[in-house]
């Protein structure tokens, strides 16, 4: 997958501060970076200049601090579901975000 | 410095001189005695979570004075999303220790000073706020934990500091010096005092002028020469000596509480905060206690560990489809996300404080505590009853490893055909531990006792009650007209 420069999709990845998180959102990170293959390149927010910002919220409050993203794509994950449809939407069709 | 990793954290322990006694030796590896050990690796995950991107969002903030980003537990609150945070950062700490941590002590005295010292410059024209904000800076530069001490031994609870016959019964200025004061006495229960760094005293109760030699508030290093620890012994404490993995029930995790002996301390000028102004003491102690209060979030992470384990005897145990366990568990649910709302609600429903500190509704964080107060015990009750009594009659792991008795252990003790018996003596050893073991300290009798006695609470939720307005309520809608 390659964003509108040609070079292989960056994604930033950031945390809600897990004080009470319905699910393993470390293990569904993990998972989805090894679905996606060499598709998209993963890293930390703040490494360094990102096409998307994956925010990954433990439950619905979804209240992970996103001050300091404006103007940058983000992309909500608060369950399994919607790490799915990241992965359809993103990761598989091929068409950029 | 920035902020401290867990390895930094115990190697700065290592540096300090502290004077610590444990079963009436000295301690002198007091970071790697077996007893105190488990209370330091609770206090060094406050920085190992800090670290880490998926806690950054709760565990750290910019700092006010400096905009570095630090560990939360050196923040003073700027907005109710920061009180929000603290209650959450309580609870995911609480979980993933299963103990107290110790360190939320220090974050309470440095906010209520950061309020009272404002307070007392208003008034005084003291210089106490300056004061504290440049020790405030060197805490947070440092990434250091603080001890928040206030509770004196009291002596004769039906009198006055200055009354008791012995006079050192609550801490007080024995001399002042042109460069500083020498105090004397000693703050009685201090939570993970000797993972601390600093020690910050401040006054036990509201005083008169009659006591104002006691109303003292001051920070100090903590092997400063003149002070000395003695350790609290903890029901079960000495399973930590007995080597193994599964009779202490926490494999990694404690808490601690100690005595804190001042014998003729000096403090300079610099670290004290609060001297002779005996009309400020009450306003201290309550925000110290509301803060405190609030901090009580950590039993709801403490609860969701328990709740953890006694489902999970159940399943050992082959129960869990029972309707009276899943009922059990239920209300184990019930009464800890209510301590949960308690914790959030007092945090959002915060003011902001002329020093322009946040603190927490005062009426709300009293309710909270109260709860606090009462609900883990019936948790641990449940939890004990779910368990089943093997919990207290389990033989020790030695005769589970012992080629004589191990086998009859493993035979007699299996229940579920799918889980090891191994396995089921480990779960039932850690409901042990948070229900009458060691962390019973924290999880059932700290609930209890700390940060103010239930009837402390009572007293606050009475005079924080807007009873005449609730009055007014009733009597409109019934037509009474006075």
């Amino acid at each position: 997958m390659k964003n509108d420069l040609g070079s292989m999709l960056r994604v930033g990845v950031k945390y809600c501060g897990g004080c009470n998180p319905e699910y393993d959102r470390v293990a569904l990170v993990e998972q989805i970076e090894k679905r996606s293959g060499e598709k998209i390149d993963f890293t930390p927010y703040g490494n360094g200049k990102v096409d998307l910002i994956l925010a990954v919220h433990g439950c619905k409050t979804a209240c992970a601090d996103m001050s300091g993203f404006e103007g940058t794509e983000i992309w909500n994950i608060t369950d399994i579901k919607d790490a799915e449809k990241f992965i359809g939407e993103v990761v598989n069709s091929g068409t950029g975000i | 410095m920035g902020m401290m990793t867990a390895e930094q954290y115990e190697e700065s322990l290592g540096k300090l001189n502290l004077v610590v006694y444990m079963f009436g030796e000295r301690v002198e590896d007091v970071v790697g005695n077996p007893i105190i050990r488990p209370s330091m690796n609770a206090v060094a995950k406050t920085y190992e979570l800090a670290h880490r991107p998926e806690y950054e969002d709760i565990m750290t903030v910019t700092s006010h004075i400096s905009g570095k980003k630090i560990n939360r537990f050196t923040h003073i609150h700027q907005n109710t999303e920061d009180l929000v945070k603290k209650s959450k950062m309580g609870r995911l700490l609480g979980r993933e220790t299963g103990c107290c941590f110790q360190r939320c002590v220090g974050m309470d005295a440095l906010n209520a000073l950061s309020i009272v010292t404002f307070n007392i410059d208003a008034k005084y024209s003291t210089g106490y706020f300056k004061r504290f904000l440049k020790y405030l800076e060197y805490v947070q530069e440092n990434d250091l934990t603080c001890d928040g001490a206030m509770t004196d031994p009291k002596g004769d609870r039906g009198l006055p500091p200055h009354k008791q016959p012995d006079p050192d019964h609550f801490l007080r200025v024995v001399e002042e010096k042109k460069d500083g004061i020498v105090v004397r006495g000693a703050k009685a229960h201090q939570t993970g005092a000797v993972n601390s760094h600093e020690i910050i005293v401040m006054p036990t109760l509201s005083m008169r002028k009659e006591d104002e030699e006691y109303a003292v508030s001051f920070a100090l290093p903590s092997d400063a020469d003149g002070i000395t620890y003695i350790m609290g012994r903890q029901s079960c404490d000495t399973r930590k000596l007995e080597g193994g993995t599964m009779d202490q029930g926490n494999l990694m995790f404690g808490g601690h509480e100690a005595l804190v002996v001042f014998d003729d301390v000096f403090v300079p000028w610099d670290r004290v905060f609060m001297y002779k102004e005996y009309d400020f003491t009450g306003q201290l102690v309550e925000y110290f206690a509301s803060y405190h209060r609030q901090s009580y979030a950590c039993k709801v992470g403490v609860g969701d560990v328990l709740i953890g384990a006694a489902q999970t005897a159940a399943e050992y145990n082959g129960a869990s489809r029972a309707s009276h366990i899943k009922d059990k568990i239920i209300e184990m649910n019930h009464l800890n996300e209510t301590l949960f709302c308690g914790c959030i609600a007092c945090a959002s429903e915060g003011r902001k404080e002329p020093s322009g500190t946040y603190c927490v509704n005062t009426l709300l964080a009293n309710v909270h505590k109260q709860n606090v107060t009462r609900f883990p015990y019936e948790i641990a009750r449940l939890a004990q009853d779910i368990a089943g009594g093997l919990m207290v009659t389990l033989p020790s792991e030695k005769d589970f490893r012992s080629p004589e008795t191990g086998k009859w252990l493993e035979k007699y003790f299996k229940a579920n055909p799918d889980i090891s018996t191994e396995n089921r003596m480990r779960i039932l050893r850690l409901i042990e531990n948070i229900t009458l073991g060691t962390a019973a300290v924290g999880y059932l009798t700290e609930s209890m006792h700390g940060a103010g006695s239930p009837q402390a609470q009572r007293i606050m939720i009475s005079r924080s009650s807007n009873v005449a307005e609730k009055q007014r309520a009733a009597k409109k809608l019934c037509g009474i007209e006075e």
